[in-house]
This record gives C-alpha cells, structure tokens and sequence, in this order.
C-alpha cells in the first residue's frame, strides 16, 4: 500500500517542481521517490498479508516481485530520459507526472484483489498511455498513435467492462476469492453468462498485452510514438498486463480451465506466427521491435495456457528478461536515430566500429531476445517452455520452437549490420545516463542467464 | 399503470420523430424528451440514482454535446448525402437483426413475478452512498488518480507549444 501511496504522490510532487521552474530537480526527485515506493515494496516481502480494504488489493509476493519489476524498468527508462523530454517541448514535469500515473496504475494491476480495482488499476494505465503516445504534437504519427490507440483501447475496454459486469451477474461478487468459490461450489451450474464474461475479459486483456486477433493496434502505436514511451509501453505496460492476466487466470477462473484453455492456446500460436512472421518483413527497426513485441506476449501467454503452481515464477524470469533486453534495443535506438535520423536497419551499419559499447549492448539484447543460452532470454524460454511440457502440450512447445528459430533471423540482421556492412557512420556520442543503463541491462541479462537461480526461485 | 402507457407512448412518439425529423438540431431535442421519459420510467422503478445520472449525464451533458457538434459541423441545412441503396439494404438487414434479437429475447425472458418492490429501500441514493464510500470506498479514491491523470494530459496537449528550443 505504501508503495502505491508514494508513486500516486510523487507525480503531484513533480507537477509542483515544474510549477516552480526546478527542471534540474525533475528527475533525481522521480529516481529517488520511486527507490523508495521499491524500498517499502521489497520490506513487505515474505509476509502474505491477507486482502486488505474490504479485500480490493492484496500484496502479495507476486504483486511484490512484479512490482519490483516494473519499478526498476521505469527507473531505467527515465534515466535514458535526460535530455530526451526537453527536445520535444518544455512540459518536462508534466511528461514525468503521466508516466508516474501510469505507473500508479500498473501497481493497482499488480495487486488487485476485486475486478473494480483490475478494472480502475487498466484505466488509469491506459489513459496516462493515450495522452503520453501523443505528446509529439507537431508529429503527424504521433498524434495517429494516440488517436488510434484511444480508440481501440476505448473498445478493449468496453469488452472488458462488459466481461467483468457479465461475471458479476453470475457470480454475484466482484471479489476474486468469491468467484472462485462460486466455481467451486456449482462445478455443474455455472451460467452461460459467465463463460461469455470469461471470453470477453480476454478479448480486453488481450488486447492490453497485444496479442494476436487483437493485436492490429501495436505497430502503428509503438512506431508513432515516442521512442522513450514505446520504451515504456513494450516493457512496463505489457508486463503489468501479463500480470494481472496471470493473476485472474491463476486465482479464479483456474478450476473451469477446460473451457477457456483451447481459445488461449489458439490465440497463443496465432500470435507466435503473425508476430514473428511479420517481423521479417520490417526494413524499421523499431517496427521490428514491435512486432517481436507481439510475439513475446505469445510466449509470457504460455504461462497461462499452461497454468501450474511456477507459472508466475517463469512469467516473471521471462518479463525481466524481455523488459531489460527491450530497455537496451530502444535505448541504442534513441541515440543512433539522433545519429542517422531514420529507425531503418540500414541506420545500424557500421556501428561497431565507432561505437563498440554501443554494439556490444544491443548484440547482448538481441541474443537474449532471440534465446540463446547464457543469456536471460534463453533461461526465460526454457521455464516458458518447460512448463507447457509438463502440461503434455507438445504441439505448442514445438510451434514454439519453430517460431524462435525464425525470430533468430530477423535479430541477427542487426548484429549483421553492426559488424559486417561496411559504412563509415560519425561516431555516436554516449551520454553518461546511457552508458549506465546500457551497461547495467547488458550485465543484468548475462548475469540472470548464466546464474538464473537469482530470479527463478522468488515466487 | 396507466401513467406507464402514457409515458411509453411518449418514449416511443419521441423517438420516432428523431428519426422522421429532417432538421438534426430537432432531431436532438426530440432527443433529450425522449431521454427525459426515461427518466420518469427510472423514477417509476424506484431507480432514484439512474434517474438523477440519466438527468443530468445523459439530458444534461451528452446531449449538450451532440447540439455543439451538429452546430460546429453545421449540419443545420438539409445537405444530408442521399445515400445509396446498398447502404439502405445493409440498413434494413442490420434493424432486422436487431428486431428479431430483441423479439426472441422478449420471447424467451421467463415471465418473472409482476411487478411487486420486494425491498423497499431498492435502488435509493442513501444506500448507494453506503456502499460507495464503504465496502467501494479504496475504487472510488483511486479513480481519482484516473481523474487527475486525464485532467493533466488534457491540459498538456491543448496548450500551444513554445517553438522548440533546437
């Protein structure tokens, strides 16, 4: 609770400094105020409190970790911030402020215990998103972003309002332990109304997650907004999303997964293909980086298909893993598109030869989200995969498979332009922020994949 | 009872001049008298709370809304687009769907006890208010991070921008 206190506050502490002129205080006030919402998060670690509130939120150690998680991502991503916000406008703190809220939204969805609070913690997440893919505004794809992205939100989430009301009506309780023991209790009975609440709940999450029939929204969104913010969106947004799919799925509609097992899987392998497929065909990277978005929510989807008593924990190893790898991707993206001027791959040729730190980094990222061993990526694939074999799902495991050895070509071709394209480009100039960032990520997926017990065992 | 049918035939009178109304400003006016109907039907439910929220949302605000819209579009003048028979098909396929939705829903609603309050206290204010800033009371403060959050980005991208610095 303390922790959703603090990261509400800080945003109206933030819009005060802008009121006031303190642009340098800005970001050392949001790094510090959010080390603290981590600090009170990790303390309430190992005491599984009961739901608190007449039962809306409870921290557990999943919302804890996931918590975690996120907090340390926007860390990350508001360090490579410095001086990114300013070349847009002079709303700095404003920017700031959105983001925090965002954030303030995504803990609501990590520890919702009541529907009303999943459904409050996903708007204010999405709202602060609609406003913060448009704060280009003199950018035609910008504002496409925003527009595009408000509409089809404002539609997810009419399905997810109209599944929740629909559960509601049958089981008579917003509360997740009450559902449950609603299932449990009539194992025959159970309304048609509540299945049609079940499918239209994940049509709305999906949609959040970016997964395939729902997924037309994602390239656009992510290649017209802002690189920081599709930073955000792909990482912090899509992990909160997986999360509380996760938790919805694990704690209450786990007893009836018979009946909603075959729609998730279909739309698990219908994203692994488009995602990964479409992929190929990219000359931009970031619209690279965003359909391989898609395909990593098929692969966090196998959790859920696959729901056993690891599944947060390998939702959990695979999430740090995407999320650290795809902070470094848009991170070097951010300073050779200031380099070059364009997101093409052809921006990327030569790079190592001037910027051997640079190229290092996003060679690190890319294999560890292509999944090769001894990075985390690989230790995330595996408990991914490890888990849907334990549930004898063999055909999905091998589609998956195959899927990962397609995404390995369209990940290589940015190492390939590193290292091997001939080109002369300038020299790309490092802020210190970045270095640390790009290091820090860099060491972090090489430390997790070679020394996975440091994540794997936490849940 | 009687009052019911008088205030049915008014919903249903309204409604259909909306749509038979050549001029889009009547159009909404007829508009708000139907949804002031639905009111009175609220009012006639013991439903005190939708009828305040359908009075002044949906009379008040929507519909002062839609009349901005229609007057900045200046759709005033009959210069509606004659529109093509296949769109008027489609049209007719679409109410058709809707109709027989609505007839074979009517047809299989089980007839439930006439209308009798069982608890008096159904559908007050008072008890709304109880469970709101009770049991709902962690939702209600929390939207407000919602609230905020618009309000903030609403003002940050309706104000003019300085020209960027290089």
């Amino acid at each position: 609770m303390n922790t959703l206190i603090i990261i509400s506050v800080l945003p109206i502490i933030i819009l005060y400094l802008g009121l006031y002129k303190a642009k340098k205080a800005l970001l050392p006030v949001t790094i510090i105020g959010l080390l603290t919402a981590l600090g009170f998060a990790c303390a309430q670690w190992g005491n599984e409190p009961a739901p608190t509130f007449s039962g809306m939120l409870q921290f557990n150690n999943f919302s804890i970790a996931f918590s975690a998680l996120t907090i340390v991502s926007t860390i990350l991503i508001l360090l490579l911030s410095k001086d990114y916000f300013e070349r847009i406008s002079d709303h700095v703190a404003e920017y700031y402020a959105v983001i925090l809220f965002s954030l303030a939204g995504v803990i609501v969805m990590l520890s919702y215990h009541n529907l009303t609070m999943l459904f409050i913690g996903i708007e204010i997440m999405s709202v602060s998103l609609y406003i913060l893919a448009g704060i280009k505004k003199n950018d035609f794809a910008s504002n496409e972003a925003a527009l595009k992205y408000f509409l089809m939100g404002a539609f997810s989430t009419g399905f997810l309002l109209f599944g929740i009301a629909l559960i509601y009506g049958a089981s008579g309780s917003f509360d997740l332990t009450d559902i449950r023991n609603w299932i449990l209790m009539n194992p025959r009975h159970i309304d048609p109304l509540f299945y049609t609440g079940i499918l239209l709940m994940i049509v709305g999450l999906c949609f959040k997650i970016g997964a395939a029939p729902f997924h037309f929204w994602t390239p656009d969104v992510y290649e017209g907004s802002p690189t920081l913010i599709t930073a955000f969106m792909s990482t912090v947004v899509k992990t909160a999303g997986i999360a509380a799919f996760l938790r919805l799925f694990s704690t209450c509609f786990n007893p009836i997964s018979s009946f909603w097992v075959p729609t998730l899987l279909i739309i698990t392998m219908l994203t692994l293909f488009i995602g990964n497929i479409t992929a190929l065909y990219q000359q931009s990277f970031k619209r690279m980086l965003a359909f391989s978005s898609i395909s990593h929510a098929g692969y966090l989807l196998f959790a859920i298909v696959a729901l056993n008593s690891s599944s947060a924990n390998a939702v959990l190893t695979y999430a740090t893993a995407y999320s650290i790898a795809s902070i470094i991707a848009f991170g070097v993206l951010i300073l050779v598109r200031q380099q070059a001027g364009t997101d093409n791959f052809t921006a990327f040729d030569g790079l190592a030869k001037k910027n051997p730190f640079l190229a290092f980094t996003l060679t690190v990222a890319m294999l560890s989200l292509a999944g090769i061993p001894l990075t985390a990526g690989f230790i995330g694939k595996f408990f991914m995969f490890s888990g849907a074999l334990s549930q004898y799902q063999v055909a999905l495991v091998i589609i998956a498979v195959i899927n990962a050895i397609i995404s390995i070509y369209y990940y290589f071709r940015v190492i390939v332009a590193m290292y091997f394209n001939a080109a002369e480009p300038a020299e790309v100039a490092v802020p210190p922020y970045y270095t640390f960032v790009l290091g820090f990520s860099a060491l972090a997926t090489i430390v997790i994949g070679v020394y996975p017990v440091l994540v794997s065992g936490l849940i | 009872m009687n009052l019911f049918y008088f205030i049915a035939f008014l919903s249903i009178l309204f409604a259909l001049l909306v749509i038979f109304s050549k001029n889009p400003v009547h159009s909404v006016l007829y508009l708000i008298l139907t949804f002031f109907t639905f009111t009175i039907h609220y009012v006639l439910l013991n439903a005190q709370f939708l009828a305040i929220v359908n009075f002044i949302v949906y009379m008040g605000a929507i519909m002062v809304l839609f009349l901005f819209v229609i007057m900045l579009l200046n759709l005033n003048k009959d210069t509606e687009p004659v529109k093509s028979s296949l769109v008027k098909f489609a049209g007719i396929i679409g109410g058709a769907c809707l109709l027989v939705v609505i007839v074979a829903a009517v047809k299989a609603l089980g007839k439930s006890d006439p209308v009798i309050l069982k608890q008096a206290d159904l559908g007050l204010v008072k008890n709304l208010g109880k469970i709101l800033f009770g049991q709902f009371l962690l939702p209600f403060e929390v939207s407000s991070l919602l609230l905020f959050s618009a309000m903030v980005g609403a003002v940050l991208l309706a104000t003019k921008d300085k020209p960027v610095k290089a």
